[in-house]
């Protein structure tokens, strides 16, 4: 906080202008996502008939007593992705800054090569199914825990992010003072990059975190053993299942169970956004206030 | 070649360092590049990928000959166009006002609130959006009656959606972009505002010579990156909120919507890499075109 | 330059490493070599069962003792499964048995080669089976004169009809459903006096276009004609298949349109219904929906009896379908259910005899279908009768989806299935056999036209018959005309010299 008695004028107007705008975008936002929690905690065929209200119409907990009628697998595909997540997303977070970090060095000649060489994989791709027989003949990695971990660890947006928030906020005299004094490359990088470019980490980390988090596809491909279902595929997969279920014809039995299909979908949302939800507010204080250089200097 | 060796000396543990990244991408994404091969072969079981039959550009051809070649490619280029560039503007707009807010409660609460839209998945979204505007029983439709005005038949007007699918993307997106500029913002060195301060600049001017400007190379990278996958991408968004109504297709109808739909049924292999084939060289020769004029201009703000 | 040598390099490694070995089969000199033990890998649809390992554990005994091997069920779950089941197709990995119905696309895999000939190893692995399967359904499922799939033996209807809420239909004093006259009636009645109805209504439009209209368009309206009607605008004739006509474009076409249009401005269903995202299942079970057409077929309208009796004891299901109008009907069709020896196997003979074992030896066939009994289920005087609740239960009824292997001479059925049972009956009367979803066209020849057609359909079609566009003649001449434009003649030409050679075949007169 400045200790200033008098503020700007045009610093008052800007703070009105920031909390109407703001507050108005992140109503925007906040209102469906209400919808999706009141959703959740009303009688499934209230919504069936009437739709979604910001207030449950009839309160029920039907939707989250049937994803936690039996317990166990859920909690368990919660580990699953809790593992997941702070595994792959500090060895992710680690090369990418890593590679970050040489893709700026003006010194490094090559480094526009390299860069172009990560790039490249956006614009072209093998294709799924190329992907598919690499991972599962070559790699040998069907219904392997690293098939959740590996395929996921960087992309090359999240480098080339990296290499431009170390760029703006490492500046290159530092780096040049530290190898007069004799660092290596790696040192530099985990002694002061990493710790100078803290709000380029924290959100290559968020986004990576969430990355992981939002993972259903590789368990859908790869994974077969139901013990090491990511919770997102869990849960989606419990959804279809009894969607289809219920659309095939061929059962021949009246065991079909009646799932709250309309309010589980949404009872799914919350509990996947709930953790990540908690763990934003921690992540935001590294953008709030970055060290600054003065502060290395001094 | 002596150049070489003398880089190599000189900057070897640095190369080695970017060493993991670029076996990742050997393994995870070079590798399995032989499958673009798959669009100019007839796939069969038999052969597999290099026994089937090499048919040149005859996968392609649907492509042209579907008769809305043009058409998907204008709606999905210029949808991301203004993906690309009203997201990326309002997300700077939001980060630099998020900055000035000075109650940190303020501040942080709101920004958690902007970050909720990424975890409503689209077909939640559509569904939503269904229930708003269908024509019967939509609450839209349900309040303009009882205001006494007409119904809106959203669903059989195609102009709408232009601006339906901007909103819908926006408002998905407005967090996470501006997750970016936030962090970026907080890089630039708090002394550059004293010096502003103290030489009397008010609050617009500092955003105007200051704040701006430092956004502009996350700017570029971020269009950059952006515009190699201008052909692709955002399936999800259409699919789920638009289906397979037809009516709506000449606004809304991209080469993903579209090619999943003729593969779903044709299960074709070769028409889906040769949809991708296409969609990536576009990108590449955009991006290639963009960044050498970015290059041309200002070195340091290419890409490669 | 040195780049692209560098991936051309890269690529020449792929390409040595990509080719997969040579073929071997356990089927040789018409024997069945079973010296050496080994593992079947088993492709499932679905999700698996969460008593599985038991399962497994109790066949894996049985099998190792007649077969010298044992086998592990695979389940693709239902996410996302059919671009699974392409990609296991297609990765070459060790597959043996894998499930095949013509909802999987069966004639397509087997037309581009992904699975193994049978005619010469079901005879020798598995004599059992060859002669317990009679001689048409061997027929009926070939594809290109080769077997490749093992034909379901258990004859069930899926059939469409129109189900409704027989007590409104008593409530508002409206006659028996049995014409489209009388469906008419009814709609219009609940549109009058429902508000908070939709008479019918459906979730989203298929690729194909507006399907609810399709059922009874075709087997209502014109129940001279094969049942789908969307070949392209082709309809054959019920009495005599090698007859086509154009329907597309025709007066009756025309008319039925007309018809749609009228349904649509009467409100029987949604102007926004192009794009519904609503279930129509659940909104009928919740008491949203009037009425239902589309994959309307016995046993759902008997899960509906249950689901709504139980929480609604008011309501009352009705049921019409419209083969009692029509007096035609055909049981499903062989390839429905079955089960295919991917070219992947690496000992199809003992995959074909373990099939064998799965449907003709009543063990392993109750164990598969059922479950453990005591333990999961029990024989309740020719019942069956599950234990424990449904939710909590680790095999239910037919849970490792094994509808595949059913063999009427073992199967057990919930009580509740009567009701089924009694509509199969009434069908029995007057079924002729299925003698159109044995065919499946090979389009590469039209492939890209067919693309665009569909394109065409989705566009102007659909919207024509969800009842959207308000000059119904001139949009029909306008869908014509662009259809046309679009390939449709040559499509139809060459599609039907493939219908007369399936005809010839087939042996269709």
């Amino acid at each position: 906080m400045q200790k200033k008695i008098k503020k700007p004028v045009s610093e008052l107007i800007i703070q009105i202008v920031a909390i109407i705008v703001c507050g108005i975008a992140a109503l925007l936002c906040l209102l469906p996502f209400l919808l999706v929690i009141s959703g959740s905690l009303t009688d499934n065929d209230y919504i069936l008939q009437y739709g979604y209200n910001i207030l449950p119409g009839k309160f029920s907990l039907e939707a989250y007593q049937f994803i936690f009628e039996i317990p166990g697998p859920v909690l368990q595909a919660y580990g699953v992705t809790l593992l997941n997540t702070t595994v792959g997303t500090s060895i992710g977070l680690f090369i990418i800054a890593m590679t970050g970090y040489v893709l700026q060095r003006p010194d490094c000649k090559y480094r526009n090569r390299i860069s172009f060489f990560i790039y490249f994989t956006t614009l072209f791709q093998g294709g799924l199914i190329a992907w598919y027989i690499m991972i599962t003949r070559y790699y040998q990695l069907q219904d392997n825990r690293l098939v959740l971990i590996l395929p996921l660890l960087m992309n090359p947006f999240l480098i080339i992010l990296m290499k431009n928030f170390i760029k703006t906020s490492v500046p290159h005299d530092i780096i040049e003072a530290a190898i007069i004094d004799g660092a290596n490359d790696f040192t530099i990088f985990t002694q002061i990059v990493l710790k100078l470019a803290t709000p380029g980490l924290a959100t290559i980390g968020l986004f990576l975190a969430l990355a992981y988090w939002n993972d259903w596809f590789h368990s859908s491909l790869f994974i077969s053993t139901p013990s090491k279902y990511s919770l997102q595929f869990f849960l989606y997969n419990t959804l279809n299942n009894t969607q289809a279920m219920r659309e095939l014809s061929q059962t021949g039995a009246s065991v079909s169970m009646e799932v709250p299909t309309e309010s589980v979908r949404l009872a799914m949302a919350v509990i996947c956004t709930g953790p990540i939800v908690l763990l934003y507010p921690f992540v935001q204080r590294y953008f709030v206030k970055g060290l600054t250089i003065g502060a290395v200097k001094g | 070649m002596r150049n070489k060796t003398n880089e190599l000396k000189k900057h070897g543990l640095l190369y080695l360092m970017a060493i993991p990244a670029c076996l990742f991408f050997i393994l995870n994404s070079y590798l399995p590049m032989f499958g673009i091969y798959l669009a100019f072969t007839k796939y069969n079981f038999r052969g597999g990928i290099f026994g089937s039959p090499f048919i040149g550009f005859e996968n392609f051809k649907y492509l042209l000959e579907s008769g809305t070649l043009f058409r998907i490619t204008r709606n999905t280029f210029l949808y991301n166009l203004v993906f690309i560039l009203l997201g990326n503007s309002l997300q700077i707009v939001t980060a630099i006002l998020l900055s000035k807010i000075a109650n940190r409660f303020v501040k942080r609460t709101t920004q958690s609130l902007m970050f909720l839209p990424y975890f409503v998945s689209y077909v939640i979204l559509g569904v939503f959006v269904y229930n708003l505007l269908n024509y019967e029983k939509g609450l839209v439709n349900s309040l303009l009656i009882q205001w006494g005005m007409e119904r809106f038949d959203a669903f059989n007007t195609p102009l709408f959606w232009i601006f339906g699918l901007i909103a819908a993307y926006i408002w998905k997106w407005l967090g996470y972009g501006t997750v970016i500029y936030l962090a970026a913002i907080s890089g630039i060195p708090e002394e550059y505002y004293e010096a502003a301060n103290i030489d009397g600049a008010n609050a617009f001017q500092q955003i105007r010579y200051i704040t701006l400007p430092s956004l502009k190379p996350t700017f570029i990278t971020l269009l950059l990156l952006s515009i190699g996958r201008i052909l692709r991408g955002q399936f999800d968004l259409f699919f789920n909120i638009i289906g397979n109504n037809g009516v709506l297709f000449s606004t809304t109808d991209v080469i993903d919507t579209f090619v999943y739909r003729s593969v779903a049924k044709t299960f074709d292999i070769g028409l889906g890499s040769a949809a991708g084939l296409y969609q990536s060289l576009f990108g590449f020769a955009l991006i290639m075109i963009v960044n050498g004029i970015i290059k041309h201009i200002n070195e340091d703000y290419a890409l490669f | 330059m040195k780049r692209i040598f560098l991936f051309s390099l890269l690529f020449a490694i792929m390409v040595s490493w990509v080719f997969s070995g040579g073929q071997h089969s356990d089927v040789e000199n018409g024997k069945l070599d079973l010296s050496k033990k080994v593992e079947l890998q088993f492709w499932m649809l679905g999700n698996a069962p969460g008593d599985l390992k038991l399962i497994e554990e109790e066949v894996n005994k049985l099998a190792l003792e007649d077969l010298n091997c044992t086998v592990k069920f695979n389940y693709t779950t239902w996410t996302d499964w059919s671009q699974k089941y392409k990609l296991l197709l297609t990765s070459g990995q060790q597959i043996d048995l894998i499930f095949t119905s013509e909802w999987t696309d069966y004639q397509r895999y087997a037309r581009s080669g992904a699975f193994l000939e049978l005619e010469n190893i079901v005879p020798i692995a598995a004599p059992e089976l060859n002669t317990f399967i009679p001689e048409n359904y061997w027929n009926a499922v070939k594809v290109a004169g080769h077997i490749y799939t093992m034909p379901n033996t258990w004859k069930e209807y899926v059939y469409d009809g129109f189900e409704y809420r027989e007590d409104l239909r008593k409530k508002y004093k409206l006659p028996e459903i049995n014409s489209i006259e009388t469906i008419e009636m009814y709609l219009e009645a609940i549109a009058e006096n429902e508000p908070s109805m939709m008479p019918l209504g459906e979730g989203g439009t298929g690729p194909k276009g507006f399907l609810m209209v399709y059922p009874i368009t075709a087997e209502l309206l014109h129940p001279w004609s094969d049942r789908s009607m969307d070949n392209y605008g082709l309809v054959s004739d019920n009495a005599n298949p090698r007859v086509m006509y154009q329907y597309w474009g025709s007066e009756e076409h025309l008319n039925d349109l007309k018809r749609w249009k009228k349904w649509a401005d009467n409100g029987y269903w949604s102007r926004s219904i192009l794009s519904s995202t609503e279930d129509p299942v659940a909104a009928f079970q919740a008491g949203k929906l009037g009425a239902k057409i589309s994959g309307i077929n016995p046993v759902k309208y008997s899960q509906d009896v249950i689901v709504m009796g139980k929480n609604h004891p008011d309501w009352e299901v009705g049921y019409y379908p419209f083969s009692y109008a029509t007096r035609i009907v055909h049981p499903v069709h062989p390839t429905h259910n079955g089960f295919a020896v991917p070219v992947s196997s690496k000992y199809p003979g003992r995959a074909v005899a373990l099939f064998e074992k799965l449907v003709m030896d009543k063990k392993y066939n109750r164990l598969t279908n059922y479950g453990i009994e005591g333990v999961h289920y029990t024989n309740d005087n020719g019942y069956y009768k599950m234990l424990g609740n449904a939710e909590t239960s680790g095999f239910k009824r037919e849970s490792m989806n094994s509808w595949a292997w059913r063999n009427p001479e073992y199967m057990l059925f919930d009580p509740s299935f009567d009701l089924v049972k009694s509509i199969f009956t009434e069908f029995d009367k007057f079924s002729t056999p299925d003698l159109y979803n044995g065919f499946a066209e090979d389009y590469t020849p039209y492939q890209s036209q067919k693309t665009a057609l569909e394109q065409v359909i989705a566009e102007y079609l659909a919207p024509l018959q969800a009842g959207l566009v308000e000059d119904v003649e001139a949009g029909l001449n306008k869908f014509m005309v662009e259809a046309k434009a679009a390939g449709m003649e040559e499509i139809q030409s060459e599609y039907l010299n493939q219908w007369y050679a399936y005809c010839d075949e087939m042996n269709i007169q």
